[in-house]
């Protein structure tokens, strides 16, 4: 019975070629979508699941308000998870990670290169973390100085096998240290928050220790099984007054935490599932770039969709096709086949169809899976597909997708009277089925709303690059690591000032731009600190030259000068920090911090208040920000004349290495470095461009099949109507107008729901366009003409059909 | 008002060329009610479908109201169609989404007529072919004599100088069938040019000459009146 389903299925996709490829290619897009989609999302869930501890690791998270400004860091002090293990036995291990160094050049061969996956650790690391050891030993692989782990491509690339124990490697600090390497691990898996390639001795962290104000340190704690986080929570409270409070009363008048929280401060912390941190931790900083469960929510949903226009088209193509089918189906019935062996067959056929769309859409799926890890930045692939589970959902899905998408044809042409489709009157039911609007709409409605969410991400990109963030980031040229070049720095600087093609220059450790050099502060507006004169605010140390290089704005005041003999007390600072002190008229005003050392305050006296700018994504407000004379020269930048940039970037790098010639020459473009800010958004913008475009072409091809079906339908009806007169235009209203109606009614429903969602997002910026009536316009615009494009190619073929052919066959 | 010499078509289909008509030469003046007969496949549908405009000779001359139309291109012949020529087709070919009034109205629309004038003249036909209390009803809800009814009603709303029906009783019983011939009779006798193919010789009596052709050609005329 099942084989004899199966041969007349068969034999029924040969004979409808055109429908069968139609509907083939529709569903196969639409799956090979919801695969790549699905194993995005299946990526996204998966983040440092491979550690065997993993619902037991948390980090120790800081929420701190002081003075106004907001804090809230993925890292803590560096005493806390010592602290922590001692007081409560529930902690069965701690680990720290610090990575503010930044990079660190490491010496192959005779020159050095720059490597960024560095990070110091504390010897626990291999507690808490699953890093499979290849070899060493993990025991007592980071308890000495001067040792490091190393991964397998790291050895590979330094040593040219990953039989590297015992080896040294040199790091250009100031002590050229030489670190032995004492444990080869596996490479970091791509799903994991974090991913080094180096692991240093913490012990080579030079670090005024102890010190429980200080917030540097991502710390990991294990906690005992069963152990509850949430009631965890309550214990920071007793450790605050134990430990914080006593260090605190060293240099602030502060009586008790309560005092503290009364003013509208705050110092909180708390535990966050090591599980969630890629999805939920939107903190400062970050070991890498983390995800958000909306894009995941999002995507889900995209995905659902796109499989939902692609069900939604193949029942729209069958119930159409199912008029064809009308005499077979009454034939049949006369001869005796019972219902349910109709449903039978149909849901054979369709679950075939589904069947050889899939096998298309894996292949699919193979071709484009490179091209979708780039636009997503991802490193997905097809072997993903491989887990048993998944292959489970590969088989069961095209039967339960067939099943979905066959039912409604399957019931609607079984439930039909033999004698009224033998007798031909099935046509009407069929040409104005409210049920294929009804899909028809849907599928419409879909494209717009991905349509107008399209337009809205690139606007949005659009209008970050070309916001007013304060400062002019265009044609600056930042040379990095010129630190390294010591003493040389100032004649490196000076020289490349000569060339033709550059304009001005200055020393820049601080950018503004996400993932800089930071450097947060507390300063007071009087002598003595307390609770309500205090505040904390980003200190950078610049030079005379930053300001003016940086295209940032004087609102009142004067830039640092050496005029006034080195200037060195002045301060200059942003309109944040003037609202948060709430003077009308700063400069000449007097801010105080500490220079560490207890007791021991020096005061600034501010010279200029500078315009708000942007120094952190636009996703945040802008924060209070002061710029003192400083001697970093971590960074120089330049403005270069637009022009031959590549040439001078070589005449750059040729004084470099004259210079410098075992130190490695690295730049970047600040605009660049902006533009990377939104590298997620940007990623998010062309995902959602791509499936959009698909999506549209599934609709589509589900219109077009639909439209060839109707004007089959309604060749008599043409052929009447040319005869009596009608024009070929009138002809080709009367078959699109339907089309059009439905594409209007899908708009109208779109829109409220792309308006909702896409303001959503938009409330994530601080910075946002708004969302103006065009978009909709033209989203409708857009999804009209391609509806009309589609269905008009039929509706023309039909009106310029002889009629004498049309009505021939009567 | 019809003149057609030596006219010529041919069928191509794949390797097989048939000759539909074969140099066929008759007359037809204003006023006439002319039956064409013959055996079936022998050209009477192409003949009818070149008279009616609808479908261009391969040669010969046709001329129409004194005006050579045969080489006219499709819209020259659509816009001479729809002024002049109604048609009754054997199967009504009535559009089964429309009701009786739209379909009879549709001729109107195309010629541009204004919506207050087609209505009063719908119902002025409606009247005439006495299915008035039909006006609101779908073709499959009426009877075949009722159908064709509504079929020549919308023939000749736009008052054609000329009505080519081709079987136009071909699906009907024979009461309902003299209802129609009646009604062509009729008409006819207001004036109305009317060619009309038929299988019956009883409905041929009605006309006033009978046109009998064989392969393409014709081969007598018998003058009935
Ligand atoms: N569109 C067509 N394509 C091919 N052959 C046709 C076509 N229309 C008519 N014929 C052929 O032309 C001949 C005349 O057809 P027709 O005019 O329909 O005959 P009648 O109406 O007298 O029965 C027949 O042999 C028929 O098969
Ligand atoms: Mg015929």
């Amino acid at each position: 019975m099942f084989k004899n389903y199966i041969v007349v299925a068969w034999r029924n996709l040969l004979k409808n070629k055109t429908f069968s490829l139609l509907n083939i290619v529709g569903l196969a897009v639409g799956l090979a979508c919801f695969i790549l989609i699905s194993m995005y999302v299946m990526d996204e869930l998966s983040y440092d699941k491979h550690n065997t501890k993993a619902s037991r690791i948390y980090r120790v998270d800081s929420d701190i308000r002081f003075g106004g400004s907001d804090l809230r860091l993925a890292v803590c002090s560096d005493p806390m998870g010592a602290t922590l293990k001692k007081d409560y036995p529930q902690v069965e291990q701690f680990t720290r990670i610090y990575a503010s160094s930044g990079s660190k050049l490491l010496k192959k061969g005779t020159t050095f290169i720059e490597e960024t996956k560095v990070a110091h650790a504390d010897s626990t690391i291999f507690d808490v973390f699953t890093l499979p050891v290849v070899a060493g030993n993990a025991k007592t692989a980071l308890n000495e100085p001067n040792t490091v782990v190393i991964s397998e491509s790291a050895a590979k690339k330094y040593f040219g096998t990953v039989d590297a124990m015992g080896k040294g490697i040199e790091v250009n600090d100031e002590k050229h240290t030489v670190y032995k390497v004492t444990a080869v691990i596996k490479d970091m898996p791509q799903n994991a928050h974090f991913n080094y390639d180096f692991l240093f001795s913490m012990d080579n962290v030079e670090y005024g220790w102890g010190n429980f104000l200080s917030h540097n340190f991502q710390t990991y704690i294990v906690l005992q099984p069963g152990a509850d986080y949430k009631a965890f929570n309550k214990n920071f409270k007793q450790l605050i007054d134990k430990y914080i409070l006593p260090q605190a009363k060293q240099f602030m008048q502060i009586n008790s935490m309560e005092d503290f929280a009364r003013t509208g401060n705050k110092l909180e912390y708390s535990l966050m599932p090591m599980l969630d941190i890629h999805l939920y931790s939107d903190r400062f900083p970050e070991l890498g770039v983390n995800s958000s469960i909306q894009y995941v929510y999002i995507f889900s949903a995209v995905a659902l969709f796109i499989l939902l226009i692609a069900c939604v088209n193949f029942m729209n193509l069958s119930t159409a096709r199912s008029a064809n089918r009308a005499k077979e189906v009454g034939i049949r019935k006369v001869l005796g086949t019972g219902k349910k062996s109709l449903i039978g067959q149909f849901l054979t056929e369709s679950t075939l169809m589904v069947f050889i769309g899939l096998i298309i859409a894996i292949g699919l799926v193979w071709l484009s899976v490179g091209y979708f890890n780039s636009i997503a930045g991802k490193s997905l692939s097809i072997e993903m597909l491989l887990q048993p589970g998944y292959l489970l959902f590969l088989l069961l899905m095209p039967v339960v997708t067939g099943v979905l998408a066959g039912l409604y044809p399957a019931f609607f042409l079984s439930s039909f009277q033999p004698i009224a489709v033998l007798k031909g009157r099935t046509g009407k039911a069929f040409s104005r089925s409210n049920f294929r609007s009804a899909l028809v709409v849907f599928q419409f409605f879909t494209s717009i709303v991905l349509i107008i969410g399209t337009i809205v991400v690139f606007r949005q990109l659009n209008y970050i690059q070309n916001a007013k963030i304060g400062f002019n980031k265009d044609q600056l040229l930042i040379v990095n690591g010129t630190w390294a070049l010591n003493t040389k720095a100032d004649a490196f600087r000076n020289e490349v000032g000569k060339m033709s093609g550059v304009k001005a220059s200055s020393f820049a450790g601080y950018l503004p731009v996400s993932n800089s050099s930071r450097n947060d502060n507390t300063f007071s507006t009087e002598a003595v600190m307390n609770e309500k004169n205090g505040f904390n605010m980003q200190v950078w140390n610049v030079d005379y030259d930053y300001i003016p290089v940086m295209g940032m704005e004087v609102l009142k005041g004067r830039n640092f000068s050496k005029e006034y003999g080195s200037d060195t007390t002045a301060i200059i600072i942003n309109e944040a920090v003037a609202k948060l002190i709430g003077m009308d008229d700063p400069v000449g005003k007097k801010l105080y911090t500490s220079t560490g050392n207890a007791n021991e305050i020096i005061s600034y006296t501010i010279v200029a208040v500078v315009k708000n700018f942007n120094f952190e994504s636009l996703r945040q407000n802008i924060g209070p920000l002061a710029m003192r004379l400083g001697n970093n020269k971590w960074a120089t930048a330049f403005k270069v004349s637009a022009g031959d940039v590549t040439a001078l970037i070589k005449n750059i790098e040729a004084k470099w290495k004259t210079m410098a010639p075992d130190m490695p020459f690295s730049y970047q473009f600040l605009d660049d470095s902006f533009d990377n800010m939104y590298r997620a958004e940007q990623r998010i913008g062309k995902v959602a461009l791509s499936f959009a475009l698909l999506a549209i072409f599934i609709a589509c091809l589900g219109l077009f099949g639909l439209a060839a079906y109707m004007a089959e339908q309604r060749t008599k009806e043409i052929g009447v109507r040319k005869v009596l007169g009608a024009s070929v235009t009138s002809i080709t209203t009367l078959l699109s107008k339907d089309f059009v109606k439905l594409v209007c009614i899908a708009s109208l429903i779109a829109f409220p729901v792309a308006w909702w969602a896409m303001s959503t997002w938009l409330r994530d910026f601080a910075y946002r366009v708004n969302i103006s009536w065009w978009v909709f316009a033209l989203a409708g615009f857009v999804a009209l003409l391609i509806a009309v494009l589609t269905v008009s190619s039929h509706a023309i073929k039909a009106a310029l059909t002889n009629p004498v052919k049309s009505l021939r066959n009567e | 008002m019809i003149k057609i010499t030596n006219l010529e078509k041919y069928y191509r289909t794949e390797e097989v060329e048939t000759v539909a008509l074969n140099k066929l030469s008759f007359e037809i003046k204003e006023g006439e009610f002319v039956a064409i007969m013959g055996p079936s496949g022998c050209g009477k549908s192409t003949l009818l479908n070149i008279v009616g405009l609808l479908d261009d000779a391969d040669g010969g001359s046709f001329m129409f109201n004194g005006i050579e139309v045969a080489g006219f291109n499709e819209r020259k012949r659509a816009d001479l169609r729809k002024h002049n020529i109604g048609f009754v087709f054997q199967s009504f070919n009535l559009i089964d989404e429309l009701t009786v009034f739209e379909n009879v109205e549709l001729p109107l629309i195309y010629t541009g007529v204004k919506a207050a004038d087609r209505k009063t003249r719908v119902e002025e036909v409606l009247d005439k072919m006495q299915i008035m209390h039909r006006r609101n009803h779908y073709p499959q809800q009426l009877s075949g004599g009722q159908q064709q009814r509504v079929a020549v009603a919308r023939a000749v709303v736009n008052k054609p100088k000329l009505i080519l029906a081709d079987e136009p009783t071909g699906n009907l019983d024979s009461s309902n069938g003299n209802e129609v011939m009646q009604l062509l009779t009729d008409l006819n006798e207001q004036g109305t040019t009317i060619i009309m193919v038929t299988h019956s010789e009883h409905d041929a009596k009605y006309s006033h000459r009978i046109i009998r052709m064989l392969d393409g050609q014709t081969v007598t005329e018998n003058i009935l009146v």
